[in-house]
């Protein structure tokens, strides 16, 4: 079983490597920033950490799998005292009070935070351009993006600097730069893993989830991270989902795409061909594959956007430099908090803001909040019959290749518009899985809501079938 | 309150003009089939009153009030300070 983590895990215990050498190494790594995706170093802490570790192990004391494992987290997890910018001018100062939950398990754990990830500034963007600190530059070709908003997470996994990051998903951004970066990208379940100590971008639809090179690296990390917790309570008890569970893969039967998403004129024809390529080789294993029927990729970027746009108008409100932030002075309260958002939010966040109060306003809140809301239900309903016929649903992560810097702010719409693929699952709140293969952005596994151990069990078959 | 409500009042964001981009995004949805359907929120994440977390005060730990005063953008006495009330 591929997995870096365990690797690594019997290195240190045989005392192959020290955990201060192998942090060290990563955090030499990390220092030079070629590809943008730091925005601090974790340094002090991490070799701290693995000082311990080593101590322990010079002890002969055991440790856990985690536990001197270096990781990466996106900048908009709370780490107590750790400067927490959500890639933004406003924030760029402000420093974590307490840490999140999902974090702090991983901390329990053992696992060493090294650096806090570029992304895309409180989450609003496909390509890890809004930042304050330079656009993410892709793992496997520099000019072009790194993708996004978990950009820097992603890349860092590709590069090795990281043995795996924590990202986080609203409309695809955990799996759309695991796509970009080759590899694999899991957002859970919503609700599987708590939100607390994440920056909120969209409440109804964020995600926390783990970026590795192995679909064993994420289990690992998956189980750690979930569970019920009192500080969020969409959180909901999970089981652990165990090793041989999915290693056995005998019992999926049948498999479902979208041919909407295929017949779609915005995909490339390269991905088309590779993913239907892809299908083949499922169909060939004994495995009923069905074409479903689904909303156009439009009502499902629209739908997805116009609710994001809604809540993030909200969640943000309360940035106005009065208790924290990069507060600019004005002649009196209501100018400068207006000053100091308009100042300090990228053209992005602000487009989203005004987007979502747009919608509910008095006039539009019925036309299109309204309307929206009842699309997500028409879309989750689509979603619970095709579940009833098909144990999986494939598709692919873009329908393009990843852009070149720059192009994706000049047209924000064709922005948009690139997250077909990822939203609508997003909206339905169901595990769904990028892996790094079939297509050149890879392929997306989704099951039914709470299946997050049928799209890892997927992934192995994917795994050894294509 | 028979002021209308501009977004860039709405937002706190000076000059703010609804985006090109974005309506075209509403438009979309304005000119969706309607899906006859009227029970919003199929996305049950409501809790039940037999699992609310405990209704009590849990006292910050003196390295998070500490951390909390640092980010004041503004501290006079170990206190934040802030604008005048506005006055209209």
């Amino acid at each position: 079983m591929d997995s870096q983590i365990l690797h690594i895990h019997q290195q240190l215990t045989n005392k192959e490597i020290s955990c201060a050498a192998l942090v060290q190494e990563k955090l030499e790594a990390l220092k030079p920033n070629t590809n943008n995706t730091v925005n601090s170093l974790l340094d002090n802490l991490a070799l701290e950490l693995a000082a311990k570790v080593d101590e322990k192990i010079a002890k002969g004391e055991p440790i856990g799998v985690l536990e001197g494992i270096p990781f990466g987290i996106k900048d908009v997890y709370m780490v107590q005292g750790t400067y927490t910018t959500a890639s933004s001018n406003l924030l760029k100062n402000y420093k974590s009070a307490y840490t999140a939950t999902a974090i702090q398990k991983l901390l329990d754990a053992g696992a060493i935070p090294i650096v806090k990830e570029n992304c895309d500034s409180f989450g609003h963007g496909s390509s890890s351009e809004n930042t304050i600190f330079g656009a993410v530059k892709n793992a496997i070709n520099p000019e072009l993006v790194g993708g996004g908003s978990s950009g820097g997470s992603a890349v860092n996994v590709a590069k090795d600097y990281t043995v795996f990051s924590i990202g986080g998903d609203t409309g695809g951004s955990i799996r759309q730069p695991a796509g970009y970066n080759h590899v694999y990208g899991l957002k859970p379940t919503y609700g599987r893993i708590s939100r607390y100590g994440l920056m909120a971008y969209a409440s109804s639809t964020d995600c926390v989830g783990p970026i590795a090179k192995t679909i064993e690296d994420i289990r690992i990390v998956l189980n750690v991270m979930s569970g019920k917790d009192a500080k969020d309570q969409t959180t909901y008890a999970s089981e652990e989902i165990k090793a041989e569970n999915i290693s056995d893969y005998s019992n999926i039967k049948s498999v479902g795409y979208f041919k909407d998403f295929v017949e779609s004129d915005a995909i490339d024809p390269k991905i088309k061909a590779d993913f239907l390529a892809a299908i083949e080789k499922i169909k060939a294993k004994g495995i009923t594959v069905k074409e479903l029927d689904f909303f156009k990729s439009d009502i499902l970027v629209s739908t997805y956007y116009t609710l994001a746009m809604a809540e993030t108008a909200s969640n943000l409100s309360r940035l106005d430099g009065s208790n924290y932030g990069n507060r600019i002075e004005d002649k009196n309260l209501k100018e400068s908090y207006a000053i100091t958002r308009s100042e300090n939010f990228s053209e992005e966040t602000k487009r989203r803001i005004v987007g979502g109060n747009q919608v509910l306003s008095q006039g539009f809140s019925d036309e299109i909040y309204l309307k929206s809301l009842a699309l997500r239900d028409a879309i989750s309903a689509n979603f619970e019959k095709d579940f009833t016929e098909v144990d999986i649903i494939l598709s692919p992560v873009t329908p393009s290749n990843p852009p070149k810097i720059g192009d994706s702010l000049k047209n924000p719409h064709a922005m948009y518009l690139s997250d077909a693929y990822t939203v609508g699952f997003s909206l339905g709140q169901l595990p769904t899985f990028t892996v790094p293969q079939g297509t050149n952005t890879g392929l997306q596994i989704t099951a039914a809501k709470n299946n997050d151990e049928l799209v890892l069990k997927f992934a192995n078959f994917l795994k050894d079938t294509i | 309150m028979s002021k209308i409500m501009t977004v860039d009042i709405l937002s706190s964001i000076k000059g703010a003009q609804p985006s090109e981009a974005v309506n075209k995004l509403f438009e979309v949805i304005k000119n969706a089939q309607s899906t006859n359907n009227n029970s919003f929120n199929a996305n049950h994440n409501n809790v039940s009153l037999d699992d609310l977390r405990d209704d009590v005060v849990i006292e910050s730990s003196a390295q998070e009030k500490q951390i909390i005063i640092e980010n004041f953008p503004k501290e006079k006495n170990g206190y934040l300070v802030v604008s005048k009330i506005i006055e209209e």
